[in-house]
């Protein structure tokens, strides 16, 4: 299914590019997206890549055959978004071997917004005979930025576009190879995972690391170096998302970090375009 | 005359876009065109206008220039405007002015066609190029035809997987060519369809009112009817319908059917996946539904001392504390009791942080499966009603109270932070608590002691009041300054105000208002009311009555007799006529003047106990 799709993107320009080496919540938090993306020099960018997402919260003690703390998305970011963009997104569809005739595929409005990177945009959840298998989005803002040339992302939740085309009720059951199921690969995974998310992670140890993060992240804006100052903003945001699953934070307390991560990111993706406080033009 | 056809195509419209072009599109078209719309065809992937009996030739037109006197100042710059010489100007009713002959049809429409494009006005809209338009979503073709002649563009697009790109012969065989390319433009008649189709089904449901979106989610509607597994019926009806209506905007059909409308596909195809897809989300539920179940009620009410309200409104449990003590003031029993204690429980289950819409609901339940009486869960599960300003109200009188201590602590607590609603800002939906609360009051017939609503609560409560009864706001105004106790009262008074016949109103108004402006205007009144400082007999007879319907009237308001308590205060009415006749409050005695001063205050706080009469003009 992924060679299926490397293929499919790789022989319509995109660089295929490697998962990133940091806890993400989702793809496009990754510098071949969100760099991408954000800079206004570069007019032209395709990728795709598979992202493993890191989602704390989302941790079912691998109990719970839908829900995981980690799992696969399939990354796709063209800029500019082409005219016939929707009709490579359902060719990719096709290349999975999914009949357009014979099932019930469609566009079902769906809206994105990233509270912590600033960030919005308009499009779609797409539905396989009602199967949520891809997120499509127009961005419009990064950063709190409006964006001159407008990407389109999708981004295919690999899991989901597996159980829709091989028929199972539980990704427990995938199979991942012959023989081999997801859940012996990943099971293991969850359930211990989840434990350290909801149960054994310091909770001091991460409001230091958070507080270290944003401090080193201020730092190195301050330096001009805006990517590795990048990497601080995602691990201070991982630390936060941990901190969440451990119930360590209130609503409040969560509203006031997530301002913090938000700032940073505004003052990066500033420093980035190298507008420092303007929009570019 | 001819036949148009414009169509602006898009990437899938947004339900909402497609309702609000559907309802910009006959103005703009008759600004556009000066026509009307013959027909307005939308979908998710078009917004269509047809135009019968269109002239093709669009109207000669007078522009009226300056006044003929200004000849000499202003011809020159108004025929430049219009590209003609001076000379050419002709003169209509002392004005000057060219007659600018119309356009052929085909010659203006391209202008107007990108006019119509951006003169709609969305909510939401995004931009894809740099072509500077913004829409709710990205156009990706235009058509516009003159009978046969294509002006813009050169053809449509029909199914998007089992159709491909359609020639339109002639504008008129639009909606045929279509709807042999699988579309059916016409949202009525998709309407109709889907209906009719769902009810060959069964008995269908649409409890979240999801119908009008699935018309513009589907271009060619095909109702295809599911089953889930029996075992799913454990879980709350509620869950499963807000499931089967939220997720895949399919209609329940009760038990374990449903109903799904798709967009095309073979149905024993979608079927199945459609099956598979509602399976996988109930089995979700069902995993967070036992765990709950397995905590119990009870246990989940332990763990909200973690849990925040809102901020600086403490926790759950704090809430729920404050909650017990409001069921009490309320007058509420032994049930109501219970119900509070668990009221806020259902904010630790899992179930609801998947589901929010169906707190209360989901404690209700855990209630009812934790075996407490139908008085207690059902007040829970009512507890957020009304939720709509014409929600209904709880049905049971332990829902009522629960349901009115809930909004008292809400609007308390965020009045108490700060977080009084401005304009259009309501986020934590005070407005609707408040509505609430009176409609309790009123329709609901709770007693709510205006007490309990602290500082500018008590206001923001009443005030609602202006636009729920049908008593006019002056009215409503008064009685809202009466000595009532009950929120309820406030208005009922101003009903039974409103509603007196005038030559009973007139005497006690025209009694209030005579006495307080008078004793309002003078300075120095006396502290207490001297009996023997009334010398005149008029005067003694007021302060008589006085002390005779001063605690009628009070206890009347009490009883809630309003009737009753204005009856009283009639009695006033003649006395203080003849009171004001032969009586002169400014007496040279300054003692005496004084006393009567003070007396016109006491009936002013008399008559004042049915409110701030002064308010209600005559």
């Amino acid at each position: 299914m992924i060679g299926a799709l490397q293929d499919y993107w790789a022989n319509r320009g995109a660089v295929i590019m490697q998962p990133y080496h940091t806890e993400l919540g989702a793809g496009t938090s990754n510098p071949a997206t969100f760099l991408r993306v954000l800079d206004p020099t570069l007019k032209e960018w395709r990728a795709a890549y598979v992202e493993p997402v890191i989602r704390p919260t989302d941790g079912r003690y691998g109990e719970n055959p839908f829900r995981f703390q980690h799992y696969f998305q399939y990354q796709v970011i063209l800029k500019p978004a082409p005219d016939d963009v929707l009709d490579q997104y359902f060719g990719s569809l096709e290349a999975l071997g999914i009949d357009l005739r014979k099932h019930d595929v469609r566009l079902v409005e769906d809206d994105w917004e990233q509270a912590t990177l600033g960030a919005w945009g308009l499009g779609w959840e797409v539905w396989c005979d009602g199967m949520e298998v891809t997120q499509f989005t127009y961005f419009q803002q990064l950063g709190g930025i409006d964006l001159e040339v407008i990407p389109a992302e999708m981004t295919y939740g690999l899991e989901r576009l597996a159980l829709f085309l091989q028929g199972k009720q539980s990704v427990f059951d995938l199979e991942w190879a012959p023989g081999v199921s997801w859940g012996d690969v990943y099971r293991e995974n969850e359930r211990q995972w989840s434990r350290y998310n909801y149960e054994e992670a310091p909770v001091d140890v991460l409001q230091r690391r958070f507080d270290e993060h944003e401090a080193e992240a201020g730092e190195l804006l301050d330096k001009g170096l805006p990517l590795p100052a990048y990497d601080q903003v995602l691990k201070s945001s991982h630390a936060l998302n941990l901190l969440d699953a451990r119930g360590a934070v209130s609503v409040t307390e969560r509203a006031a970090y997530i301002g913090r991560v938000r700032k940073l990111a505004r003052r990066f993706a500033q420093l980035y375009v190298g507008a420092d406080g303007n929009a570019p033009d | 005359m001819a036949t148009l056809l414009i169509e602006i195509g898009c990437e899938e419209l947004p339900a909402a876009a497609c309702r609000e072009a559907g309802t910009q599109l006959p103005e703009l078209c008759r600004r556009a065109l000066g026509v009307d719309p013959t027909q307005i065809l939308i979908t998710s992937r078009r917004l269509a206008v047809l135009v019968d009996d269109i002239p093709e030739q669009t109207p000669d037109q007078w522009m009226k220039g300056p006044p003929v006197e200004m000849r000499d100042k202003a011809a020159a710059g108004f025929a430049k405007r219009h590209g003609v010489e001076v000379e050419e100007l002709e003169e209509r009713d002392g004005a000057l002015g060219v007659e600018i002959s119309g356009r052929a049809l085909a010659e203006v429409l391209p202008e107007q066609v990108d006019a119509l494009l951006r003169s709609l006005s969305f909510s939401k809209t995004m931009r894809w190029d740099d072509s500077g338009i913004r829409f709710p979503r990205p156009v990706r073709w235009t058509l516009a035809m003159v009978d046969s002649k294509r002006v813009v563009g050169e053809r449509s697009y029909g199914h998007r997987f089992t159709s491909g790109p359609v020639e339109i012969p002639e504008a008129s065989a639009y909606l045929d060519a279509l709807r042999a390319a699988d579309v059916e433009p016409d949202p009525a008649e998709r309407r109709r369809q889907i209906v009719e189709a769902l009810d060959a089904v069964g008995e269908w449901t649409d409890p979240n009112r999801v119908l009008e979106e699935v018309v513009y989610l589907v271009e060619k509607p095909i109702v295809i009817d599911g089953r889930f597994d029996e075992r799913y019926l454990q879980l709350p009806s509620r869950v499963i319908e807000t499931t089967i209506q939220h997720h895949i905007r399919a209609f329940p059909l009760g038990a374990n059917r449903f109903a799904f409308v798709a967009n095309g596909g073979d149905p024993e195809t979608v079927r199945a996946g459609v099956e598979n897809v509602v399976e996988g989300r109930l089995e979700d539920a069902s995993f967070t539904f036992e765990r709950d179940v397995k905590v119990g009620i009870d246990g989940l009410a332990e763990r909200l001392g973690s849990i925040t309200f809102f901020a600086g409104g403490g926790t759950y449990a704090d809430k729920t504390a404050r909650l017990g003590k409001l069921v009490e003031a309320l007058g509420g029993g032994e049930a109501a009791l219970e119900a509070a204690r668990l009221a806020k429980a259902d904010q630790a289950s899992e179930l609801v942080r998947e589901f929010p819409e169906l707190e209360g609901h989901v404690g209700g339940e855990y209630a009812k499966l934790a075996g407490y009486p139908e008085a207690v869960s059902a007040a829970i599960d009512e507890q957020y009603l009304p939720d709509a300003a014409d929600a209904p109200l709880p049905q049971t009188q332990t829902g009522r109270v629960l349901s009115a201590a809930d909004k008292i602590d809400t609007l308390n607590v965020s009045f108490e932070l700060g977080h009084r609603p401005t304009g259009s800002r309501d986020p934590y939906g005070l407005r609707r608590a408040a509505i609430g609360l009176d409609r309790l009051a009123t329709e609901g017939n709770l007693s709510i002691p205006r007490a309990l609503l602290e500082g500018e609560v008590t206001e923001f409560v009443e005030e609602r009041f202006e636009g729920l009864l049908d008593a006019p706001v002056e009215y409503v105004r008064a009685a809202r300054r009466a000595s009532v106790r009950d929120l309820g009262g406030v208005a009922r008074l101003a009903q039974a105000l409103a509603t007196l016949p005038d030559e009973r109103f007139a005497p006690i108004h025209t009694a209030y208002t005579r006495a307080s402006r008078l004793a309002e205007k003078e300075e120095g009144a006396a502290s207490e009311l001297d009996p023997a400082l009334l010398v005149d007999q008029p005067e003694v007879a007021v302060a008589q009555a006085l002390e005779r319907v001063d605690p009628q009237i009070a206890a009347a308001l009490d009883a809630g007799d309003f009737g009753a308590a204005v009856e009283s205060a009639a009695e006033l009415g003649p006395l203080l006529d003849t009171f004001f006749e032969d009586v002169l409050v400014l007496a040279e005695d300054s003692a005496v003047r004084a006393n009567r001063l003070r007396l016109l205050l006491n009936v002013r706080d008399t008559l004042g106990r049915l409110g701030e009469l002064s308010q209600i003009p005559r």
